[in-house]
């Protein structure tokens, strides 16, 4: 997987020092009084660049919120959230957007593209919604992305001629296709079959460790976690433990662990 | 399985009261929401009723005015031809009523699919299901034709009392409601229970597989084939085409051939609302072509075809008021300037143009309810689809559209419906008033053709209804849109 126009790998990008993303004392309380739930507890987590990360945890852990406050999705309650330079805690609603449009890629777990649209616009979607087109060093990108993906027949269907897999690697390619500073994966191969699941997953290692893409993808799936280069896991709104690349059983472990304990 | 089985033994058996109680509460506030759901329906059902009873409350009492003056003697076929011409504008009214009405059930039914599909799960049948849609129309049926008999009613007898008042009434001991009168109250309950039903079509097609599923996105722009009424809808605009011909050509000799001119149109019209389905979504995606190849425009343009049959229905109605009004507007302005032209007499001329412009008022206000009624349906189509739109919003502003955009997107949506709309309805009015007034004025214009003349109020007016339709349409939509994070949206089923 090389391409002449994609992100030089710097030598410090892989598990380097410089973090992408930086979360400091984070807390997301809803409700108020009684039925205050607290969903994370003053969690602190730096995202390094080019790593592809792993953030694992139980159904209510709060791996989802942390996810959302960190893309910009979902405001915090308390503390700070740095993207490179910028502390998108600080954000209007049309900067976060423009943030989120310009330096961040998405892929949810289902429901990631607009039925309206074919694949080939969806694809271009933020570039679109900036008011322009892609470069024609951008344009190359894409097109080697939907080579890569294997997309290339797939360009002028609508989303529901796809099957999930193409669908979610339609979206990969529109994460990818801005060369975000952090992608969020939130669950992505919850409504896949196992292989067209292992297919995506090597997709997104393959766009961190070839491509030195930032990846942070929430999963509650040992074997999804196994294809990230550092798993942290979340239980109760708290960052409980963490490991490098790990194997599915090292993993499942860890989480039993978690569940005996709590 | 077992989890059902253990519910149903639960509600049959021993329920303690709390929980009786809270099912109770849960029933009340599903009832609740779907007030809210027909709320729209119930206004256009009492809208109808409310013309309705207005109308021939007012041929009532034009009856009881005219029986009163010995000098009427042909009272009787005076309050007939009154009763029938009300009955024309009164039909109107209610057959687009029923198209909106179908259409928000439609739509309703698809918002409930998640709900139809889990009780059909635990065993409810598809005509059940059906059945109850269909019973919610009835409600929505007689609660709309209960408030219009009031309101209808209610206004007649102020209107003629502050005319008694002013003396330009006689001061008579006037009754308000007839038998007859009321005609239009059950006639709206039945159009109701039957756009329901119609609308309800939906539920057979749930199964009960979807409660379990994870929610697909919605194929798009698959429409269904109606070959049948793609032909007739073909059969009459040819045929009626045809007449409209004759009767134009006809009329160069004789002015009976309005007559037939009229037939034509009638026939030809008729085509055209049936075969809605094909023109409509090929106008809708022309006019969104117009407004440019952004990226807020195409998702604009391609929204608004998304659900081709749907969008039909939403815009049908307005295009039947648009062609009616505009109908009438150049057929009597085209008839005006002829008579002008010819009339040497300038006192004559300016008596005709009073009439003229009166006929034109009454008549378009009389068409135009029925665009107001059709108006409730458009505005209610986008609420509704922007709620069940909700996901899609919220990817959209995930991936980095603002507020201001989704705004925009919405506005131009609305605008697409409402221009397209009115274009179609102002062409084809134009064709058929020029094509009435050619065929009655053909000979005494030594069978020469006549320019129609389009009204130039008329269409300031349109242009302004336009405006305000496709800004009153996006208002509450947008504001919906917008006010959800895109967390929550997502989230939303």
């Amino acid at each position: 997987m090389t391409h002449p126009a994609a992100h030089p790998a710097t030598p410090t990008s892989r598990g380097g020092a410089a973090p992408v993303a930086r979360v400091g004392n984070v807390t997301k309380s809803f409700g108020l009084g009684d039925g205050r739930v607290d969903a994370l507890r003053d969690v602190s987590l730096d995202l390094r660049a080019g790593q592809f990360t792993a953030v694992m945890g139980p159904s209510g852990s709060g791996k989802s919120t942390l996810m959302h406050i960190t893309a910009g999705l979902d405001q915090a309650t308390s503390g700070r959230v740095m993207l490179g330079d910028t502390d998108i805690t600080r954000l209007d609603d049309t900067q976060l957007t423009l943030l989120r449009r310009r330096r961040i890629g998405f892929v949810f777990q289902a429901f990631n593209l607009v039925p309206t649209l074919d694949v080939s616009a969806n694809i271009e979607l933020p570039f679109r919604l900036d008011g322009r087109r892609a470069s024609v060093e951008e344009r190359a990108w894409i097109d080697w992305l939907v080579g890569t993906l294997g997309l290339d027949s797939r360009l002028t269907h609508r989303p529901h001629q796809l099957s999930g897999g193409q669908q979610q690697r339609v979206a990969i390619a529109r994460a990818l296709a801005t060369r975000p500073d952090l992608i969020f994966a939130d669950e992505p191969t919850g409504n896949l079959d196992s292989k067209a699941g292992r297919d995506v997953l090597e997709v997104l290692r393959t766009a961190s460790r070839d491509h030195g893409q930032s990846i942070a993808m929430v999963t509650h799936d040992p074997v999804a976690a196994s294809y990230a280069d550092r798993v942290v896991f979340l239980a109760d709104g708290r960052i409980v433990h963490e490991v490098g690349a790990s194997t599915p059983a090292e993993i499942s472990q860890v989480m039993l662990e978690l569940e005996r304990t709590a | 399985m077992s989890a059902t089985t253990v519910d149903r033994a639960g509600a049959r058996g021993s329920a303690p009261t709390g929980a009786r109680a809270a099912a109770r509460a849960a029933a009340r506030s599903a009832l609740r929401d779907q007030l809210l759901e027909h709320r729209p329906s119930v206004l256009v059902a009492a809208l109808g009723t409310t013309f309705g009873v207005a109308l021939l409350s007012v041929s009532h009492v034009f009856e009881q005015l005219i029986a009163s003056d010995p000098a009427v003697a042909a009272s009787g076929t005076v309050s007939t031809m009154l009763d029938l011409v009300a009955s024309v504008f009164v039909g109107l009214a209610l057959y687009v009523g029923a198209i909106v009405t179908a259409n928000t059930f439609t739509t309703v039914v698809a918002g409930r699919t998640p709900t139809i599909a889990l009780m059909r799960l635990l065993g409810s049948s598809a005509r059940d299901q059906r059945r109850v849609v269909a019973r919610e129309g009835l409600v929505v049926g007689v609660a709309g034709a209960l408030i219009g008999v009031v309101v209808g009613t209610l206004l007649v007898v102020v209107a003629v009392g502050v005319l008694v008042a002013r003396g330009t009434l006689p001061d008579l001991d006037y009754s308000y409601v007839s038998v007859g009168g009321l005609v239009p109250a059950v006639a709206v309950v039945a159009t109701t229970v039957a756009a329901a039903w119609i609308g309800s079509r939906r539920v057979l097609q749930v199964t009960p597989l979807q409660a379990t599923g994870v929610v697909q996105e919605e194929p798009v722009g698959s429409r269904p084939r109606r070959v049948l009424r793609t032909v007739l809808a073909a059969l009459l605009v040819v045929g009626g085409g045809v007449l409209l011909l004759a009767g134009v050509l006809m009329g160069l000799a004789n002015e009976a051939g309005v007559l037939v001119a009229f037939v034509g149109g009638v026939l030809s019209f008729s085509g055209v609302v049936v075969g809605a389905h094909t023109v409509m979504p090929a106008g809708l995606a022309a006019v969104g072509r117009l407004f440019g190849s952004g990226q807020v425009a195409r998702l604009a343009a391609e929204n608004a075809v998304r659900q081709p049959e749907r969008s039909t229905r939403a815009t049908i109605g307005i295009v039947i008021g648009v062609t009616l009004v505009t109908t009438m507007s150049v057929a009597l302005e085209t008839l005006r300037s002829f008579i002008g032209s010819i009339e040497q007499d300038p006192a004559y001329a300016a008596e005709l143009d009073t009439m003229f412009t009166t006929t034109l008022l009454v008549m378009a206000g009389l068409v135009g309810f029925s665009a107001v009624i059709a108006a409730v349906g458009m505005v209610n189509d986008m609420s509704l689809s922007v709620l069940q739109r909700r996901r899609e919003l919220g990817l959209l502003r995930a991936v980095g559209s603002t507020v201001g955009q989704i705004r925009g997107m919405i506005l131009l949506e609305a605008a697409q419906m409402a221009v397209t709309a009115i274009v179609v309805g102002v062409v084809l009015g134009t064709v058929y008033g020029w094509a009435g007034a050619q065929s009655l004025l053909g000979a005494a214009n030594q069978g020469m053709l006549i320019a129609p003349t389009l009204p130039v109020p008329l269409l300031v007016g349109l242009a302004l209804t336009a405006a305000v339709l496709a800004g009153v349409a996006a208002l509450v939509p947008a504001r919906r849109a917008t006010s959800v994070t895109p967390v929550e949206a997502l989230a939303a089923r």
